[in-house]
């Protein structure tokens, strides 16, 4: 039998906090999204940004304009 | 759905040790999603009906040979579906209709 | 001399200003009040540097920078909560000086009374549903009758396969839905607001299943017990939503007033 695991803030115990994430949702009235980014860093250096949304997007389009042709 | 509050890109730190395989990691990810996609937009065209049995049997093919290729390249690096970070589930937006 | 404003917590009634004494908001300055109408802002003092609106911009990328905040902002909501009914704002409302409060106290009179009657006596549970575990690994091609060499229609069989899978999937997703859209009802029919919120990205939550209900219900003080035990019953109905329970928090949800 499954048991809901209850988390609950306490201001006298030390209990689990409040997720962060779900702060978060809550404090910036929308919900958090992390970006298809990377960036890619090489021995501390920031070199090169991939934009993983935009690449993916372009290629679904690509396919949509010539799904006539195989 | 509401686009909710975005953060900035993460960062793939990586060094001379493990850059390859970072790298690689990377590269793999992409190629599984554009694979997944190939094979949404290939049964698409299936079921749409207007292909010939030898085309139907070549993209099958095509695919099936696809999928073994990115298994043994994961096996290669000893990387899991999750380790590429693409199970997204019914709300992932990057395989989302 | 850097430029100064008052960071704004929240909105209470009925608090005795004894209540935030000794109580340290963001970056360790004192909690303070500004009374107006029966209404009373908690706020402290922030560099606007970092809290103005140029610096908010860049701010509120930095996950580093939103966690200090949010925890800090918490903080001070759990401060007072307890003590006197509270009215949680949203994350970074500047207002210059205090004049600059009490006209924002001003202008939201109404609908802050409103918000504050919503919540008062009241807690906020948050409950989540989650799909089953990602799309599990998918079995590799199974070569057929030959040895090496793909048998006539193998082709055709590895297409009909993966439509197989496509289709199980889809249910399962749809069913997993369904599930929490019943899970939402079966709660909302016991409390006194509820609210959906955007599922949360599983790379920031650590589930790796897909989340399918992010709920916040308004909940009487007394019935917290009763809400908890339908949530526990609901899990044993269907345990394959992976239902959490969280709460009682303060109604961060429950009190907005909608600003801009």
């Amino acid at each position: 039998m499954e048991t809901v695991e209850r988390v609950s803030w306490d201001a006298e115990a030390s209990g689990p906090q409040i997720a962060l994430v779900d702060l978060l949702d809550r404090l910036l009235g929308s919900g958090v999204v992390l970006a298809g980014d990377v960036v890619i860093s090489l021995a501390g250096v920031d070199l090169v940004q991939v934009k993983l949304h935009a690449l993916i997007t372009s290629v679904r389009a690509e396919m949509a304009t010539e799904g006539r042709v195989l | 759905m509401t686009e909710g509050h975005r953060l900035l890109p993460q960062r793939l730190e990586t060094d001379a040790e493990s850059v390859e395989r970072d790298l690689f990691k990377l590269v793999l990810t992409v190629i599984e999603l554009v694979r997944q996609l190939m094979e949404k937009q290939a049964l698409r065209r299936v079921d749409e009906g207007d292909l010939t049995d030898e085309q139907v049997e070549g993209l099958g093919l095509g695919l099936m040979h696809l999928e073994e290729a990115m298994e043994e390249l994961k096996g290669r690096y000893g990387l899991t579906a999750a380790d590429l970070n693409i199970d997204l589930g019914p709300l992932g937006p990057l395989l989302s209709e | 001399m850097a430029e100064q404003g008052r960071y704004l917590y929240a909105i209470a009634r009925g608090l005795d200003p004894a209540t935030v004494e000794g109580v340290r908001g963001l970056d360790g300055a004192p909690v303070e009040t500004v009374d107006h109408r029966g209404l009373i802002a908690l706020v402290s003092t922030v560099d606007l540097a970092e809290y103005g609106e140029e610096g908010l911009r860049r701010n509120l990328e930095d996950l580093t920078w939103l966690e200090k905040v949010a925890r800090g902002h918490d903080t001070v909501i759990h401060a007072v909560a307890g003590a006197a009914v509270t009215a949680p704002l949203r994350l970074a409302t500047i207002c210059l000086d205090d004049d600059g409060v009490r006209a924002r106290l001003d202008e939201w009179h109404d609908a802050l009374e409103t918000a504050l009657d919503r919540v008062q006596g009241r807690a906020e549970w948050a409950v989540k549903a989650y799909a089953r575990t990602g799309p599990s690994e998918q079995a590799p091609a199974e070569v057929a009758d030959d040895q090496g060499t793909p048998g006539k229609g193998a082709g055709l069989a590895y297409l009909q396969r993966k439509k197989g899978q496509a289709h199980q999937q889809a249910q399962s997703q749809e069913r997993a839905m369904q599930v929490a859209e019943q899970v939402h009802e079966a709660l909302a029919a016991r409390c006194v607001a509820s609210r959906r919120l955007a599922p949360q990205d599983p790379r920031l939550t650590g589930h790796e299943g897909a989340m399918t209900l992010n709920g916040a219900y308004l909940v009487d003080e007394a019935e917290g017990d009763a809400f908890a035990a339908a949530v526990q019953e609901l899990a044993e109905t269907y345990p394959d939503a992976h239902l959490t329970l969280a709460g009682p928090w303060p109604p961060y949800s429950f009190a907005s007033l909608d600003q801009s």
